[in-house]
């Protein structure tokens, strides 16, 4: 009774395969279809982060504007404190004995 | 696009790496696809699915999509992470308080 009724749901199952054109695996084989089937994730993976205006770049471009990019002023301005504080980077070596003399300081 | 989003990525090197896999992804994608559907295909010879193994195996570590990790835009943190607006937790508070985040309101009750 059940091997006839297995039977005639594997006829319904192939017939309803071929009216709707589905592929008929009756056994279940792991074809990989769903890697095909599956959508394209790297576009919607690439908008992920929000656009953001570059000052810097935009500057560089068009050399005729004359663009000023807030942060990038703030921190010309923050170094040029620091080395009126004495805090700027220490002068290249220009002799010998003036690397020796840094480096025993070190 | 992409160049808005390697200008975002100077701010940070985490969001660096994380931008390159993603543009990785995109581009190696449906090469992918293609070997993976085959490699996986049990009903194909064993042999033609372990060339398209090997082959899976050359691609860069930046193609896989697995390496994509969300973080946040504002500060490159990889948790806590709300990712409808790709900020952490507390750099989407600021903005929320701040009413940056549309629709978005400090709840009441």
């Amino acid at each position: 009774m059940t091997t006839a009724l297995s039977s005639q749901f594997k006829t319904l199952t192939r017939l309803r395969c071929e009216i709707f054109q589905t592929t008929y695996n009756p056994k279940n084989l792991r074809t990989g279809a769903k890697y095909l089937r599956a959508r394209l994730r790297g576009p919607s993976m690439v908008n992920y982060y929000p656009q953001v205006v570059n000052v810097a770049a935009i500057a560089r471009e068009h050399k005729g504007l004359e663009l000023i990019d807030p942060k990038e002023h703030q921190r010309l301005e923050d170094v040029e404190d620091r080395k009126r504080r004495g805090k700027g980077n220490p002068k290249k070596a220009k002799t010998k004995a003036d690397s020796r003399r840094a480096a025993k300081k070190r | 696009m992409s160049m808005a989003n390697a200008n975002k990525a100077m701010r940070n090197v985490r969001i660096m790496r994380d931008v390159k896999a993603r543009k990785g992804v995109l581009n190696n994608e449906v090469a992918r696809r293609a070997y993976l559907y085959v490699a996986r295909n049990t009903t194909l010879p064993p042999q033609v699915r372990h060339q398209a193994q090997l082959q899976l195996n050359t691609f860069d570590k930046y193609s896989r999509p697995t390496t994509v990790k969300n973080r946040c835009s504002e500060t490159g943190r990889g948790r806590g992470i709300i990712s409808e607006f790709a900020l952490c937790r507390f750099q989407f508070r600021l903005r929320a308080l701040h009413g940056e985040l549309n629709g978005v309101r400090k709840a009441c009750w």
